[in-house]
């Protein structure tokens, strides 16, 4: 058996307008949970799609779980879960039946009780689809995703337009599903979520993985892992003067000063005193870890959000 | 031995897969069946306007004219003449003051308008309802002629007596009878264009397909099970339909049910794969409202569904004829109002045919699942 759920080498996929995957590589262990992760527009979904075998790539190989597409499509389908971006059913159609009727496309399949358990939708199984909250819609969905007993589960942006408490419930299912041993890809433009879920991940933008690793090490390799915040009732105010004072750059988020640096210790003196000198209206001194926010910043230039 | 084995595993196979279509097929029925407001709509709709239409044109006698009488101050001679004799006509004659006569003409709800003078009569007529008019004055023409030759003395003249007959439609003389086919045709068009067509580029714009394009399901027993479904929802509108005209006009098919469900089956594989063909042509259910619209009501007024072409020009009806819906309700009304058989119609049959290659050819090379 293969030691890679997944492997990839150069893939390509040009669309009419945008060269959407500009030739990406991955490796994806067994048992493992991978993010991607990226803005809108990075290369995520249609990087996905090509796995699934919904998009055919320009060039590239592909070996998933072992197998082609072109030699075991059949086998392939039988053996991962997909969860799309959005998961279309009928407004009428309840979560056992859909779980019941999807079962019934693939040789093995696991009872919608057992299913339903899982994604804790037991007291919905008999709701209409269009009764259900938006997180029960999305817990359906995972559950459809698991419902042939993949050995690799794809997850699109699982939690995107959930409050938190339904991305709580459903990360603990992702994390259920992980310790049953299956390997699951999933991606995200949350870095609290990747940070949560992942045990490694690759941050792509404009159709590339510029880096990959474990969150952990992403971002020790930032030179800067540390972070002083200062922050304002309403808009920050002009920066020149403050930064040319303390000597190091300032980076305004919102109501927010970022100033990153490498020795927080020996910063924090010079900065409280530079602030009083210069008579700014900060609120609070926050200094804080860098994050994969910070990482994404510093590789791409902007922000994720933006 | 290793054939046993070939033969025993297609078996098998084929099994297996009308299992699941089998399934695939109730589920699309049990979805379908909780819509309760779409289903009766879809029942009722055809039924709704056979009742409708064949009960307001029922009436078996020609319609008559209807003509407005000026009431005079006084009633002369040669009045009363004329209004007897109008009597003989099929005239519906219906007398008003002057002042409730300008009114109604003026509203334009008068045909024909006839008033006394001193010495004669007067007469309008409306040329927004020319072709009523028209018939109508030349009526009261040959009513005034005779009331004046009656009034000189001689014997009212026998009128030539017209009988009604409907000439190839000798069983089925009646407007619901004519209607009931055309009724079936529509149905037949309607579901090819808005339940498959329609419903196909919504499962596409909602990504449903895609959902099922990840899974192991054979893609056409998806469709197959769609395609079956809506085989038997218009085979239950037929035979709805059909028991209606029955039981309510005591129409009935004259021709062999053989030879009606051969029509039929043609009728809806061109219908089905016309829907299939231009759901390939639009990305959003809104643009195929709109593609699909712009045919079907264009298609349904000009085939025949409701009336007759004969009277229309005939670059109209050459035009017609070359779209599939015309052709198939000839041939459907020859069997079921004539109980003809097939063989004057293999032309017109061949021709929806051709359709439903052709349409069938498009989506195949054109169908996309996303």
């Amino acid at each position: 058996m293969s030691e890679l759920a997944l492997r990839i080498r150069g893939l390509k996929k040009q669309y009419p307008n945008v060269l959407a995957v500009a030739g990406v590589d991955l490796d994806v262990k067994r048992g493992e949970v991978f993010g991607l992760l990226g803005p809108n527009g990075a290369g995520k979904t249609t990087t996905l799609e090509v796995i699934e075998g919904l998009t055919d790539p320009d060039s590239g190989e592909m070996e998933i779980l072992g197998l082609t597409w072109k030699q075991n499509a059949s086998e392939i389908r039988s053996r991962i879960g997909v969860q799309l971006q959005s998961t279309s059913l009928f407004n009428k159609i309840t979560p056992r039946e859909a779980l019941t009727l999807y079962g019934g496309y693939y040789p093995k399949a696991r009872t919608a009780d057992e299913l339903l358990e899982l994604v804790q939708l037991t007291d919905k199984a008999d709701a209409f689809h269009i009764t259900l909250s938006g997180g029960q819609m999305q817990r359906l969905a995972l559950a459809m995703a698991l419902v042939n007993d993949p050995e690799l589960v794809f997850l699109d942006e699982p939690t995107t337009g959930l409050d938190p408490q339904a991305r709580q419930s459903l990360w603990a299912v992702v994390r259920k599903i992980k310790s049953e041993g299956r390997t699951v890809i999933l991606t995200t433009h949350y870095m609290d979520e990747a940070e949560a879920l992942c045990d490694r991940l690759a941050i792509m933008d404009h159709g590339r993985v510029l880096t990959e690793g474990t969150p952990a090490e992403l971002i020790s390799q930032l030179a800067i892992p540390s972070v002083v915040e200062l922050s304002f009732e309403g808009q920050a105010p002009e920066k020149s003067a403050f930064e040319a004072r303390l000597g190091t750059g300032i980076q305004v988020r919102g109501d927010l000063w970022e100033i990153p640096t490498p020795d927080p210790k020996s910063l924090l003196p010079r900065l409280l005193e530079a602030a009083e000198t210069e008579k700014v209206p900060y609120q609070q001194v926050h200094v804080r870890r860098a994050t994969l926010e910070d990482v994404f910043l510093h590789r791409t230039g902007r922000s994720l959000r933006e | 031995m290793t054939h046993y084995f070939f033969v025993s595993s297609w078996f098998l196979f084929f099994l297996v897969v009308n299992m699941l279509l089998w399934r695939q097929f109730a589920m699309e029925w049990k979805l379908y069946a909780r819509d309760r407001a779409a289903m009766f709509w879809t029942f009722a709709f055809p039924i709704l306007m056979l009742l409708g239409f064949g009960v307001m044109f029922r009436g078996g006698d020609a319609p008559k004219l209807s003509i407005v009488w000026v009431q005079p101050v006084q009633m002369a001679p040669k009045d009363t003449a004329l209004l007897k004799t109008l009597e003989q006509f099929p005239t519906t004659l219906t007398t008003l003051s002057p002042i409730e006569a300008e009114t109604r003409w003026s509203k334009g709800n008068t045909a024909v308008q006839v008033e006394s003078t001193g010495d004669g009569f007067r007469m309008k007529v409306n040329s927004y309802l020319a072709a009523q008019g028209q018939m109508t004055a030349q009526v009261v023409q040959q009513a005034f002629l005779i009331s004046q030759s009656q009034l000189q003395g001689q014997p009212m003249p026998k009128l030539i007596p017209v009988s009604m007959e409907s000439p190839g439609h000798a069983k089925s003389a009646n407007y619901a009878a004519f209607l009931l086919p055309g009724l079936l045709g529509m149905n037949l068009m309607s579901m090819g264009l808005f339940a498959v067509g329609m419903v196909n580029v919504s499962y596409r714009e909602k990504g449903k397909f895609r959902r099922l394009a990840v899974t192991p399901l054979p893609k056409w027993i998806f469709l197959m099970g769609q395609v079956m479904h809506r085989l038997t929802v218009t085979l239950i509108q037929t035979i709805f339909l059909l028991i209606v005209g029955r039981l309510v006009f005591g129409i009935e098919n004259q021709g062999s049910y053989v030879l009606l469900s051969i029509v039929m089956v043609i009728g809806t594989a061109c219908f089905m794969a016309m829907g299939f063909a231009l759901s390939s042509f639009a990305d959003t259910s809104e643009t195929y409202a709109a593609i699909s619209n712009l045919l079907f009501f264009p298609v349904m007024f000009l085939s025949g569904v409701y009336f007759t072409l004969d009277a229309a020009p005939k670059w109209l009806q050459q035009a017609v004829i070359v779209l599939p819906l015309s052709p198939f309700l000839k041939a459907l009304r020859a069997v079921y109002n004539d109980g003809a058989a097939l063989t004057s119609h293999l032309m017109g049959l061949g021709l929806v045919m051709v359709w439903t290659v052709l349409c069938f050819g498009l989506a195949v090379k054109r169908f996309r699942w996303a």
